[in-house]
């Protein structure tokens, strides 16, 4: 059976660009880039080459980039390693995170929380249109408010936030406050180097991008009070403990050279493909674009259907060949209603309906016509009479 | 696919005869469990069998249906003193509502389960029979099946023995051969147990625990609405020494009333009638039943009668039958067969 992949936000499919620029770090000797021989410098050498390949791709030093296994870890490391290096300081710490985040944000927070009772957490809403109320901030902010996390994009929805008012807002109201935002669902289509320019800590991860999974980076953009989860053997600047991954960091980087050189073209194909599927799917019975005047990455399309369960649209997709998500699903693997449509206001009944369809690059208009008529086919099969 | 080993080896059997398999696990309950199904490990299972045996394996999540339809009514059921069943219920809707519903919608044609019990067809009709282990019979939580249903109900294990099901996953090289059965309520712990699960969900009213015949307070109970009719447990015996049980717990009053076993045998069981289901033709007034109300309890031959409420008037007196049960009858004169089924009422 053809498969039709549109489910890049789950994870892109691994560029051969990528797995060949891995490969000679897959076998044989491959250095521990901490030694003091020949393979070990050789290592090195190729781990700070990524370093600088990665920090051109988010407009940050080299020195800034910290190799993690991965988007959750970076985002996990990021929150924790800023409030509890100020709960050290300060006897307690107040984490704002918004209400849309990713399980790897909002879980590091409650376990933040369960861990040290002298951390407290806000969440910061969003409106309709899935974008974060900034307004809220000044009613949340606390006097020891360590760190605002704000993704640049929701992986669910696609919406992108407004990362530089944000910022400003933050230097108004408490300079001192660390920013962090999950790039991860952003890097496929934003100019991170522009859109997180303001931001303190930037998450990305390789898997997303064309790149190998359990490989990502978390970016300090300034020198600050940063306690490491796990500081075993200093690497990483005493950041992140353990070996650093060469082939990983290799295979982050190769994916990010692939995205800058690609972006442009990706991105006006694709905003095509994004058009046609909105305009085509939201004509069909009960079914709704998600936030359809809101600022969105090309990648992303979010439709509900009323009345239909996403259990049984994706499970006939599935059997037409098409890959798709209902964007949030427990450890189960069943779905879930989705907290990010929770937190916009949309109905029970729509979110249950929800539907993500997610393109790359190498999406192509024959896909984008069959999912059209595939899902058209199939909403009309599901709508109750 | 529970993530058992009967489901595990239905699916295999049914691939066996060459039908075209999609294996599914329900999410049902998105609380703490230790004991009973839907656990991620228990999902994890269900998918590793699924694709030793080569079968796409889906999730169904239906935890809000489940806390809807099965154990909202077992806490109200509860705190209205009564005793109901909820593996009854989660078959009843989720597992032959809501499936049989979402597979016409899907294109199947048919359900099929790992369920100890048979579908027979006699006469052109189609009967839920007993499955071929006494031991494990699961006819008892699948009385509410109809003909409609059992059309599209394949059981592939039901003519089997458990031993055979378990030997039949080993040599298939199924994770789940040995894993060992599910006895208790899934959304339960077991070593919480059922009261502190009730604790938490409903208001319990303390009672005087009052002696039937002599008017003697025997004790308290804190949680009346935990007590079933002809439980013995947490009762102490009158002052004669012989055990008492409860005859009736009544919360208005505040008072549960124990009487001794003589006291509370009985030979009259009253059904709701709004809960009166029958397999295929209506029993009627007169007419001789078995009933049997617990999963694995013994059949009670009887006469279903009818004088302004349905009841069961039993040939042999019996224990108290707590409002909220099902019963489930069987056809005296081909006792493997499931003909009915009813909640017992007050």
């Amino acid at each position: 059976m053809t498969l039709y992949y549109f489910d890049h936000a789950a994870s892109a499919p691994r560029r051969d660009e990528v797995t060949e620029a891995m490969a000679p770090y897959q076998h044989g000797v491959v250095g521990n880039p901490s030694g003091m021989h020949k393979a070990a410098r050789d290592a090195r050498r190729v781990i700070e080459d990524a370093r600088d390949q990665v920090a051109a791709f988010v407009g940050a030093e080299p020195g800034q980039v910290v190799f993690t296994g991965g988007g959750t870890e970076s985002c996990h490391i990021a929150i924790a390693g800023v409030a509890n290096a100020f709960r050290r300081a300060n006897g307690s710490a107040h984490v704002i995170a918004s209400a849309i985040e990713h399980h790897a944000v909002l879980d590091c927070v409650t376990t933040l929380k369960r861990d040290y009772p002298m951390i407290t957490s806000d969440e910061l809403g969003v409106d309709s249109d899935g974008v974060v109320r900034l307004d809220e901030l000044s009613s949340i902010l606390k006097p020891d408010t360590a760190v605002v996390s704000v993704m640049n994009a929701n992986n669910e929805t696609g919406i992108i936030q407004p990362l530089s008012a944000l910022a400003q807002t933050l230097r108004e109201l408490n300079p001192k406050v660390v920013t962090h935002t999950d790039a991860v669902a952003a890097a496929p289509w934003l100019d991170l180097a522009e859109s997180t320019r303001e931001i303190d800590l930037v998450s990305i991860c390789a898997h997303k991008i064309g790149g190998p999974v359990n490989s990502g980076a978390l970016i300090i953009r300034r020198p600050l009070p940063f306690d490491a989860l796990i500081p075993g053997g200093g690497q990483e600047r005493g950041q992140r403990g353990g070996t650093v991954d060469v082939a990983a960091a290799v295979g982050l980087a190769t994916a990010t050279q692939l995205i800058v050189k690609e972006r442009a073209e990706a991105t006006k194909k694709v905003r095509n493909f994004q058009k046609q599927l909105s305009e085509a799917l939201s004509q069909l019975p009960g079914c709704t674009l998600t936030a359809p005047t809101a600022s969105k990455l090309p990648g992303t399309v979010h439709l509900t259907f009323e009345g239909i369960a996403s259990d049984e649209l994706l499970f006939l997709l599935d059997h037409a060949g098409i890959c798709a998500s209902a964007a949030a699903s427990c450890s189960s693997g069943a779905a879930k209603p989705s907290h990010v449509l929770g937190a916009m206001g949309v109905s029970d009944l729509k979110a249950k309906g929800s539907l993500r369809l997610s393109m790359g690059i190498e999406t192509t208009q024959d896909e984008v016509d069959y999912v059209i008529a595939t899902v058209a086919r199939i909403a009309r099969q599901l709508t109750p009479a | 696919m529970s993530g058992g080993v009967d489901s595990s080896v239905a699916a295999a059997l049914l691939i066996e005869q060459g039908h075209e398999v999609v294996g599914a696990t329900l999410k049902l309950w998105g609380g703490v469990s230790d004991s009973g199904c839907c656990s991620v490990s228990d999902v994890d299972d269900a998918r590793r069998v699924a694709q030793v045996l080569g079968i796409d394996h889906h999730v169904f999540n239906y935890t809000e249906e489940f806390e809807k339809m099965v154990v909202a009514p077992f806490v109200e059921g509860h705190a209205a003193g009564n005793s109901p069943n909820p593996c009854i219920d989660c078959n009843r809707h989720i597992k032959f509502d809501l499936l049989f519903e979402r597979a016409d919608r899907l294109g199947f044609d048919a359900v099929a389960t790992g369920h100890h019990a048979q579908v027979v067809s006699k006469d052109g009709h189609y009967f839920l029979a007993r499955g071929a282990d006494n031991t494990k019979d699961q006819s008892y939580v699948l009385g509410y099946l109809r003909e409609p249903e059992l059309a599209r109900l394949i059981l592939p294990i039901g003519h089997m023995n458990k031993s055979a099901v378990r030997a039949e996953a080993e040599r298939l090289g199924l994770r789940t051969w040995n894993k060992p059965d599910s006895q208790d309520v899934c959304f339960i712990e077991s070593v919480r147990g059922r009261e502190a699960f009730l604790r938490e969900r409903i208001p319990v009213t303390a009672a005087a625990i009052v002696d039937a015949a002599s008017g003697e307070v025997l004790g308290e109970t804190n949680a009346a609405e935990l007590m079933t009719v002809g439980q013995r447990r947490g009762i102490t015996p009158s002052k004669d020494g012989e055990k008492r049980y409860v005859t009736r717990v009544d919360l208005s009053k505040k008072v549960v009333t124990v009487g001794r076993l003589v006291d509370i045998m009985t030979t009259e069981v009253i059904l709701d009638e709004q809960t009166l289901t029958f397999a295929r033709e209506a029993l009627i007034d007169g007419q001789t039943v078995l009933s049997q109300w617990s999963a694995h309890g013994k059949s009670n031959k009887g006469t279903l009668r009818f004088d302004g409420r349905w009841k069961v008037v039993l040939s042999e007196p019996a224990r108290p039958v707590a409002a909220g049960q099902t019963i489930v009858f069987y056809n005296p004169d081909e006792p493997e067969l499931v003909q009915g089924a009813a909640i017992v009422s007050r």
